[in-house]
């Protein structure tokens, strides 16, 4: 992962699953503050590229992320049920800390600032002492997107963020996903299952379909 | 075809194990008098220095509980090296299920006979017994446990550059609390039933008490600890299904 001034920048990603070839040579760019939505059918590959370009599967081609290391928003928020919104955001930290103190529940009073920071970022300030259980799916999705705030990243990838949500939460989490490109600059690129939306909130559309890109 | 195939191997199966035990109607006839007499010589129980066996039930309890605590502890890391998805070294993965295995095999009984041998007659040596056995129990239920979580936020923590053991402990273990804390609570019910014969190979407890009236043909003291065995066991199961009511 190299870093880059220019948002996110990949080149020529190659992926092949148990032996089944999944990406073929995909390149895309999202600009610092574009939001670029990424459309296909189920099986197309988008939550593979979004993986591969996360780091979590191991590819072939270039990535190049501003800010060193993109973070991924998963499909269905990834949230400890039974961990506090607070800490839940917190382990996007752990990147930058040793074992004991998070192991000890003993974060850096810095970083709980910074978590606290993020969930008013998104709009769930007062509520890190609440189960992630006893969050509404939309606050759930709103706290995955605190956490990968908190790891500094400044590019966001975010897998079908509101495919589990009803309508009104979509349109608040993708207001907020736009928000945080407009404002702070962040490149976001977006996997979405419904064409409205991604017109709505998308500066630019691509299509993945067997592994393959198209501009839309 | 295939079903009688089946009830062939069965009847073999139960041909061999008579053979091997030759169970005797007879004999079990003959001695169902002297049963009988030794029934009735039990009753009143004999409750006689009941300070002297409540030491000693304190003693099962003991046991019982220290053993499971370091047990505990020896089955934290042993669980961790045993649960695939946060095993920190993969290549110990197999050893560390085949030595949880070993412990479970031998029974906590059979741990405590060598550890009198080796530290000398009483409870130290039945906490030990039952700790080695309980360790690889609660290792696999652990184990299990966390290979059973939602392995979705060890992932989200993976992909923040957090590490396996990171994730382990800030997650995975809080997340299964109730399945670990109900497991570990379970193991402490069986041991305090397990450490009421720890006594018959030297090891403390009131199995000491037990295998003495025995000994001695004391019928009246044998049904007075038999009491407090029952009762003993009965409050730790009733405790212990109280607590995992609540963790669940």
């Amino acid at each position: 992962m190299l870093e880059t001034r220019r948002g996110l920048v990949l080149r020529g990603l190659d992926l092949s699953l148990s032996g089944q070839r999944v990406l073929h040579a995909v390149s895309l760019e999202v600009a610092p503050g574009e939001v670029v939505a990424l459309e296909g059918p189920s099986g197309a590959g988008k939550t593979s590229l979004l993986r591969a370009a996360a780091g979590l599967l191991p590819c072939g081609g270039t990535i190049l992320a501003d800010g060193g290391h993109p973070a991924l928003v998963f499909q269905q928020h990834a949230l400890a049920g039974r961990l506090s919104a607070q800490e839940n955001v917190l382990v996007g930290a752990l990147g930058r800390l040793g074992f004991w103190r998070p192991a000890l529940g003993l974060w850096p009073a810095a970083e709980v600032a910074a978590a606290e920071g993020c969930l008013a970022r998104v709009g769930l300030a007062g509520l890190g002492d609440r189960r992630a259980a006893h969050l509404s799916g939309g606050q759930r999705q709103r706290v995955a997107i605190a956490r990968a705030l908190l790891q500094r990243a400044r590019v966001l990838l975010a897998d079908e963020p509101v495919a589990s949500l009803d309508p009104k939460n979509a349109e608040a989490i993708l207001t907020l996903l736009r928000h945080l490109a407009g404002q702070e600059g962040l490149a976001i690129l977006v996997s979405l299952h419904q064409p409205d939306l991604a017109r709505r909130f998308a500066d630019r559309r691509l299509r993945i379909e067997g592994g393959r890109l198209w501009e839309t | 075809m295939r079903r009688a195939a089946w009830l062939l191997v069965l009847a073999a199966l139960y041909a061999a194990c008579i053979a091997v035990v030759q169970p005797d109607l007879p004999r079990l006839w003959a001695g169902l008098p002297r049963l009988a007499h030794w029934l009735a010589g039990a009753f009143p129980p004999d409750f006689s220095g009941l300070p002297d066996l409540l030491r000693r039930a304190a003693e099962t309890v003991a046991i019982a509980t220290l053993g499971t605590s370091l047990a505990a502890l020896l089955a934290l890391p042993l669980a961790l090296m045993a649960a695939r998805p946060v095993a920190p070294i993969p290549a110990l993965y197999h050893p560390a299920r085949a030595l949880l295995d070993a412990l479970r095999g031998i029974d906590g009984f059979v741990f405590a006979l060598i550890f009198v041998a080796a530290v000398g007659l009483g409870p130290f040596a039945g906490m030990l017994g039952v700790a080695l056995h309980s360790a690889g129990s609660i290792a696999k239920l652990w184990s299990e446990a966390l290979e059973t979580a939602d392995p979705a936020p060890v992932e989200a923590a993976l992909s923040a550059g957090g590490s396996r053991a990171q994730a382990a402990a800030v997650i995975l273990l809080p997340e299964t609390l109730p399945q670990t804390l109900s497991a570990l609570l379970y193991v402490w019910e069986f041991n305090i039933r397990a450490s009421t014969v720890l006594g018959l190979v030297g090891a403390g407890g009131l199995g000491q008490e037990l295998k003495n009236a025995v000994d001695l043909l004391d019928f009246a003291r044998v049904l007075a600890i038999l009491i407090i065995v029952i009762a003993l066991v009965l409050a730790a199961d009733r405790l212990s299904a109280t607590l995992r009511r609540r963790l669940a």
